[in-house]
């Protein structure tokens, strides 16, 4: 808890103080350029504040409940109630949940949509930076194409937020963003307003076979973590610069602004607390050095990604706070992806540790329940009691925790952001199917509405001139 | 044990019951832990991919690998064990022909990697089977999910004419390889565009005259002797390597997902008079008559919806149901060797989304049977092998997984390197206690 609290503060000093001090200070030492510490800010805006109750129906809040014949109110695109008797004016629009299950909105904390999108085409493929180990300055915000036809796909699997990473060929690739699920024509119209940046890290195979046949560092594991330590020495000794800088400004001292430098202005604000570490990581041993070598620089990792061994350090993983992104079942394409067990996600929620499930995959995106449901399977077939009520967290409210959004989404309490979903039963069976999504109390698809059916530009008169692909 | 010849045997395998008696005399003789002891299944809901359907509180009784009967109320003589699969449901073993099993073992490792070949001269035949390693920790891993056959196939990029693939039974021992080559795979579309050198039509060219000099060569195979000057576009061994697809002994299983792609094969299907699948088939759904008519089935992966390339712009979550009603016959596959099992859950999505668990058990069963050749397999019924899986639910749910597996009469052990490392790592102490979340009322 403290450590959320922590976060949310070092955010706001981010987003909002920084900003302040900059413009502050530039009437002091006109410095040649402002520093704006987000210079593509989200415009995204939800378009009605219509007020509804879905009634009656199966739902699971997210934070560990299921209640039944519950309703959940809608008002301003917020959650407002969500429980049993409770009094909604009489012109509010009724939903009828009879029979169906209420969700929070899916979260998909590993994607790669936009950055490498559908048709996978060589033009397209934008989520790799390998041209050198450590590329913090790259952000995946300015590679996302919005008409990438996967994202309706995964609407109607029931994702509401997204966040896309870059790819894991380098030691440090570069900055994540967290994106709402609606039709855009810019990223800036998808950002998530509020989420934190994110900072992609990778051990392991990749960055070192990358670099290694290359005939440059890193080519072991040794040399990968060598090449992240060189980083933050950089970062600490760059983020010292500007924060003298900054604190004689602000006590009013003239001081001439340091050269900005985006690689380690990204790093920087990691090691502020502001941008929150993914870290791509399949072995037990390389996420305990990730965890040392972070205790080392004094930051934070919010989430080991593709954590094939995480079943094998769930205690060191729960003490640390750390949250353990896996999939179901994905194995032995890589060494470090050797040790499989199916029990993964249940292991780590028994040990009480936070378990996601992600997907990293344009089929898997769509299907994000039947990859927990696979999981609750596993674990209860070796002897858990793992209900719906625990596992829904795996892709809504823990996802939303590892990338900083949990106080605005992730589960159905009142305030929140109302991405919800309507399914037409138990999610967690194959035969429920995705009914309505909303998103900040939109309705963003209906199953039985073509109106509903979003399509992307790329989607419109690609099959027939006159129709549309689907 | 019971004694091989002490039951009656269904008479398709039983003609020639003097070799019979000799083969498990011998089997008896010098290897007696082979033969597996009697089962009987009781109590089980039965899906038989058969005429008889879905049998209620039904048993099945199994010996020496066979299935001897399938009723209500069995009580065979002799000895055998009884599996009680009250509450459960068997369906046969599951097959996907769309694997790599046994000829890799870490995808990203080429020296445990057996698939490909970038030898030009090396096409049509290359034979996996030489390479199959049945010890592979990713045949347990399968066969415990409910995967008991599968077709093992070359994948080599490189190559419009693929080689031939091979179907096993996925048991840990060298009887696991069934038949050495049970079809030719070949890459048409994207694949077969960069094989042949950056266009389709050249692919097209590179099949037509292949198959063409083959029939020649078939026809006109005393001239070529070894030393003689030929000039074929393949080795004459790749040739060779046709001449059971001109003969329709086996299928040629065409990688094609646009629709323009899968119709110019199906016109070289018949200008050739050859058997083809089409594989992939992203696009099938659009030209399921002309499929339907050709009587040429489809091999895909019903969860493949995402249009990944500009070939496969009109795949849909339903295609299965589309083509099924069109009377296309459906080979269900999930292209993957470490999950081939996940193919049950490939199906689950095509029923989920309107193809009729009839249907989807027949994809991935009895049609891989016919279309492959893989004998005794694919029903439940008297005289077929005994592969067989009892589920702990509805097959087709997400949630459910094998509580037994039984290949060729055999129960198996349900072990792999996973539950291995699984019971290494489970906390036992804790493995009762309730999830993280909401466990205040639990703990009281």
């Amino acid at each position: 808890m403290a450590k959320k609290h922590i976060y949310r503060t070092r955010l706001l000093f981010a987003l909002i103080v920084l900003p302040l001090i900059f413009s502050c200070s530039s009437d002091k030492t006109t410095p040649k350029e402002d520093v704006v510490v987000e210079p593509f800010p989200s415009t995204y805006l939800p378009e009605s504040k219509e007020s509804y109750v879905i009634e009656h129906a199966t739902v699971l809040t997210g934070t560990g409940k299921q209640l039944e014949d519950a309703d959940v109110f809608v008002e301003n695109g917020k959650i407002k109630l969500v429980g049993q008797n409770f009094y909604v004016p009489a012109d509010v629009k009724r939903y009828d949940g009879n029979g169906k299950w209420v969700t929070p909105g899916l979260i998909d904390v590993h994607s790669h949509l936009g950055v490498y999108p559908s048709p996978s085409i060589e033009s397209s493929q934008d989520g790799n930076e390998m041209t050198n180990p450590v590329t913090a300055e790259v952000w995946a915000e300015h590679s996302v194409w919005t008409q990438d036809p996967v994202m309706k796909l995964a609407l109607a699997g029931g994702v509401t937020t997204f966040q896309v990473l870059p790819g894991s060929g380098n030691l440090i690739g570069g900055r994540g963003v967290t994106l709402k699920n609606v039709h855009s024509l810019t990223v800036q119209g998808m950002k998530f307003p509020g989420a934190p940046h994110s900072l992609k890290m990778a051990c392991g195979e990749n960055p070192k076979r990358v670099y290694g046949e290359q005939g440059i560092a890193p080519s072991t594991r040794m040399g990968n973590v060598a090449g992240y330590r060189n980083a933050w020495i950089e970062a600490q000794a760059y983020r010292l610069e500007w924060d003298d800088y900054l604190e004689q400004t602000a006590s009013g001292e003239t001081a001439e602004q340091p050269q900005r430098n985006l690689r380690l202005e990204t790093l920087a604000e990691v090691l502020r607390g502001n941008i929150m570490v993914h870290n791509h990581c399949y072995r037990a041993e390389e996420m305990m050095i990730m965890i040392d070598l972070a205790r080392e620089f004094n930051y934070e990792i919010a989430a080991f990604h593709h954590a094939v061994e995480a079943f094998k350090i769930t205690k060191e993983l729960a003490a640390a706070d750390i949250c353990a992104a896996v999939w179901a079942d994905w194995w032995g394409f890589k060494h470090e992806a050797y040790d499989h067990v199916k029990e993964n996600a249940a292991m780590l929620e028994n040990a009480k540790a936070c378990a996601i499930i992600h997907s990293d995959s344009e089929i898997g995106i769509q299907h994000l329940n039947q990859e927990a449901a696979k999981s609750m399977a596993a674990g209860n077939k070796n002897g858990l009691e793992l209900e719906p009520k625990h596992v829904i967290n795996w892709i809504t409210s823990n996802p939303a925790k590892a990338i900083g959004v949990d106080k605005l989404t992730g589960s159905l309490q009142e305030g929140l952001m109302a991405d919800m979903v309507i399914w037409s039963g138990n999610p967690f069976s194959i035969k429920s199917k995705v009914e309505k999504v909303f998103i900040d109390g939109v309705l963003q698809f209906d199953r039985e509405s073509t109106r509903r059916k979003q399509l992307s530009d790329f989607d419109i008169g690609i099959l027939d001139p006159e129709g549309n692909r689907l | 044990m019971s004694l091989v010849l002490g039951h009656l045997r269904p008479n398709r395998i039983s003609s020639g019951s003097l070799i019979t008696m000799l083969f498990a005399l011998v089997v008896m003789t010098f290897a007696p832990n082979l033969l597996a002891e009697d089962i009987l299944i009781k109590n089980a809901k039965i899906h038989t991919v058969s005429e008889q359907g879905v049998l209620l509180q039904s048993d099945i009784y199994i010996s020496d690998g066979y299935i001897m009967n399938v009723g209500k109320s069995l009580s065979p003589t002799g000895n055998y064990k009884v599996i009680d699969a009250t509450g459960k449901t068997v369906t046969p073993g599951l097959s996907n022909p769309m694997t790599q099993l046994g000829l890799e073992e870490i995808s990203a490792a080429p020296s445990t990697v057996d698939y490909a070949t970038e030898n030009k001269r090396h096409t049509a035949s290359f034979a996996i089977y030489p390479a199959i390693n049945m010890y592979s920790t990713l045949v347990p891993h399968n066969r415990i999910n409910g995967l008991t056959r599968a077709i093992v196939q070359p994948l080599s990029p490189d190559n419009v004419f693929q080689g031939s693939g091979a179907s096993i039974a996925l048991v840990s021992n060298e009887s696991g390889l069934l038949k050495e080559s049970v079809a030719q795979f070949v890459n048409y579309g994207i694949a077969g565009s960069e094989a042949a050198g950056g266009s389709k039509a050249s692919a097209y060219a590179v099949i037509d005259k292949a198959l063409e000099e083959a029939n020649y060569l078939r026809n006109n195979r005393t001239r070529y002797e070894p030393g003689f000057d030929w000039h074929f576009s393949l080795s004459v061994d790749d040739l060779d390597a046709l001449k059971p697809v001109l003969e329709r002994q086996i299928p040629m299983v065409v990688s094609a997902n646009r629709r323009s792609d899968i119709l110019q094969m199906v016109k070289l299907a018949d200008k050739h008079s050859v058997n083809i699948i089409i594989a992939g088939a992203a696009e099938a759904w659009t030209v399921a008559d002309q499929l339907a008519r050709a009587k040429i089935p489809v091999m895909f992966d019903p969860m493949q919806n995402v249009p990944a390339s500009f070939d496969s712009l009109a795949v849909r979550l339903d295609a299965a149901a589309i083509l099924s009603e069109a009377g296309v016959e459906l080979i269900i596959g999930f292209a993957s060797s470490h999950n081939a099992y996940l193919v049950r859950q490939s199906a689950a999505n095509a029923v989920a989304n309107g193809l009729s668990e009839d249907k989807a058990l027949e994809a991935l069963t009895i049609n891989p049977a016919k279309y492959f050749g893989i004998e005794n397999y694919g029903r439940i019924a008297i005289g077929m092998e005994a592969d067989l899986v009892i589920w702990d639910g509805p097959p087709f749910e997400i949630t459910s997984s094998a509580d037994a597996v039984i290949i060729k009469g055999e129960e198996q052990p349900m072990v792999s390197r996973s539950t291995r490392l699984r019971d290494r790592y489970w906390q036992p102490s804790s493995k009762k206690t309730t999830a993280q979340s909401d466990n205040s009322d639990k703990e009281k």
